[in-house]
This record gives C-alpha cells, structure tokens and sequence, in this order.
C-alpha cells in the first residue's frame, strides 16, 4: 500500500497542478486512461464543493491498494461562498463516476468527501 | 407551471412545446456537464451535443411521480452517454493525432514567443496564445517527444536499448490489407459522404464546423455521420468475410 498526501490552498489556479497530479498518482496505481481522466474530474469536483463551502484549504489523501482510494477534506473553514445548483450537480457527478462516493457532512455542512477507482479486470 | 406540473403535462398530452420547454430549462446541465469533460481529445460541440442528445431522451423516461428531482436524475444520464461516447470512439481517433499535432504547434508558439519577448515562454503563455488549456500542454509536454531507439528506457537498465525490449510491429501485411478494404469501403461513399469523412476524420473538425463547411445543419451532419459509420461496418465486415 502506498499513500500519498496533497495539501493544497482552494483556489483556481492551483487546479491544473492538483488535476496533474492526481493524474500522476493514478497512473501509479495503475488505473486505466478513462478511469485516470474520470478520477481528475471527481477531485476537481470536489475541491469546488469545499471551496463553495467556504473551506481555504483541503487535504487530499490518495491511498494505493487494489485501485486509488481518495480522501478529501476541507481545511480552515471561513464564510460560505455559495452553494448553488452547481454543487448539486457536481455532487451527481461524483456519485455517477466514482465507486462508493460518500460526501460526509458534520454539523449539517459538507467536511469531507471519498471515494475510490477499482483496477478493472 | 412547475417542474412537477410540466412534467405530468407533457406525459399527459406528448406535446412537443412542452417538452421542448421542458430541455430548454435544463439546457444549462448539459453544457455545464459537457465542459467538465473537455479536454479529452473530443471538442466542445460534440459533447454538448451528446449531452443535449441525453437530454432530451431524459426527458421521455423521467417519472415525475418517484419524488425526484429531475437534475438529479438527468445529471448521471447525461454523464452516462458522455462516458459512452469517449469509450465509443473518442480515444482511438482523435487523441494520439491531437497530442502530436499539439505538440508541434507548442513547438512553433513556444519559439514565436521566444522571439518576441526574449526569454523561454511558460507554459501558460504557450496556452494562451494557442487558446488550449494549459493542463493541456502539462500533459502533452509529459507525453515525451522522439526519442532514439538505440537509447536505454531507463538509467539502471543493462545495456539494453529500446530496439531490444520493444515488442514488434504489427504485421505489415495485415497493415496493408487493412488499408485496402477501407479504401475499397470508401468508394462505396458518395461525394458529399466523402466530404463528411474528410471533414471529420481527417481535419478533424467538429460537426458544427463541419456543418458550416458544407452548408447543413449540425444535426443533419450527426444522422450522416452516423448512416456512413454504418454503411462502412457493413463493407467492411462483408470484405473481411469474402
């Protein structure tokens, strides 16, 4: 098992080398191309659920076994930027590409979001 | 009227303006899902094509009586018919031809820039000059340039070259007879079909820019695409056969 951490600041310009290296990471795991471009999609959307959440930060824990599991979770929480219609659709999103998307709430706000890619046989 | 309302209404009568009614509402979903997926070798205008294509068979199968909401129902649909489509036939046509053709075009921005401001540009001035994304040129400047076979793949490695460890081409034989039957297939094509498959697979253009080029609409571009898809599996199964 190998595991990977990412902290990163929740802002736009930072998706790209985020995308790229969960794109990295995958291949690592050995996820096929579409599995790789799906997983990019899923943390991107995810980071924006924080982000519109109002979280400045988030950590991204990526876990090597059998597939790529990944963890997200918001970090130094301000004021809520919006939640709009988007996020509802990001949050599908989720639930339509990954294996197992969970979006944890705590206190009735959205704090932490997994899911995984399995190696296909 | 309500979603609910619109709904049972255009189940009720069948009546085209209520459902047209009904997509341009959520016309937005299909857009916003299908930039989420730019980027894959496919352009823009035949995702959203694809999305709205979804759309509008959503529409026909949502049951307003099961108590959910239509966007949540219509979103995975949608993302569904994107992921179809890119395991269809996205990947084998367009990306390995974009990644090389990009690549050449980052190569000759990369120097036009070099001239006109004087340092090495980076790779976000190469984007924006070629309107790409700059994820886009990260990862075709990781997607490795010509490289000698006589080269070693890797530091640690005994003296082997590229040469040694690479597996053989495929036959050149069954590369030709290949070649034969599509073209044979090809000449089963008219001359507007013709255009059609010059057009879309071999400048690559979108089915808008394609329709535009020959004077039609998008949607009369996709039922031809379609018809001479269909018309070469079935040449093409005949010669394999024969």
């Amino acid at each position: 098992m190998k595991e990977i951490r990412l902290t990163t600041p929740l802002s736009g310009e930072l998706m790209t080398t985020v995308r790229l290296t969960t794109g990295g990471v995958c291949s690592v795991a050995g996820l096929s191309m579409d599995d790789s471009e799906d997983c990019k999609v899923c943390v991107t959307e995810s980071l924006l659920l924080l982000m519109h959440r109002g979280y400045n930060a988030a950590q991204i824990a990526f876990t090597v076994e059998n597939g790529l599991g990944v963890e997200i979770e918001g970090q130094n929480k301000t004021e809520r930027e919006s939640a709009g219609q988007e996020d509802e659709i990001s949050a599908a999103i989720l639930c339509a590409l990954a294996e197992n998307a969970v979006l944890e709430k705590k206190d009735g706000e959205l704090c932490r979001i997994t899911f995984r890619f399995g190696l296909q046989a | 009227m309500n979603d609910g309302e619109l709904f049972a209404a255009y189940r009720a009568t069948g009546d085209i303006k209520i459902r047209n009614e009904i997509v341009e509402k959520y016309l937005y979903i299909a857009s916003v899902l299908a930039k989420k997926f730019v980027g894959r070798g496919v352009e823009y205008d035949d995702l959203y094509q694809v999305a709205s294509l979804a759309l509008l068979k959503g529409v026909d199968r949502f049951d307003e009586t099961k108590g959910v909401q239509f966007s949540t129902f219509i979103t995975p649909t949608i993302t569904g018919e994107i992921k179809n489509y890119f395991r269809d036939r996205s990947r084998l046509v367009h990306l390995p031809r974009r990644v090389a053709e990009l690549r050449i075009s980052m190569k000759r921005a990369a120097e036009e820039i070099t001239k006109e401001t004087g340092k090495r540009p980076s790779a976000k001035e190469i984007a924006e000059r070629l309107g790409v994304s700059e994820e886009e040129i990260l990862r075709c400047a990781e997607a490795g340039g010509v490289v000698s076979l006589d080269n070693s793949p890797d530091r640690d490695s005994d003296g082997m070259s590229f040469h040694e460890v690479l597996p053989a081409v495929d036959d050149v034989f069954e590369e030709v007879d290949n070649r034969d039957a599509v073209n044979s297939a090809l000449k089963t094509l008219t001359e507007e079909e013709l255009a059609l498959v010059r057009y879309r697979f071999g400048a690559e253009l979108s089915q808008v820019e394609t329709a535009k080029r020959m004077g039609v609409s998008q949607m009369n571009v996709s039922r031809m695409e379609r018809k001479i898809l269909q018309k070469l599996k079935v040449t093409l199964a005949k010669s394999l056969v024969e």
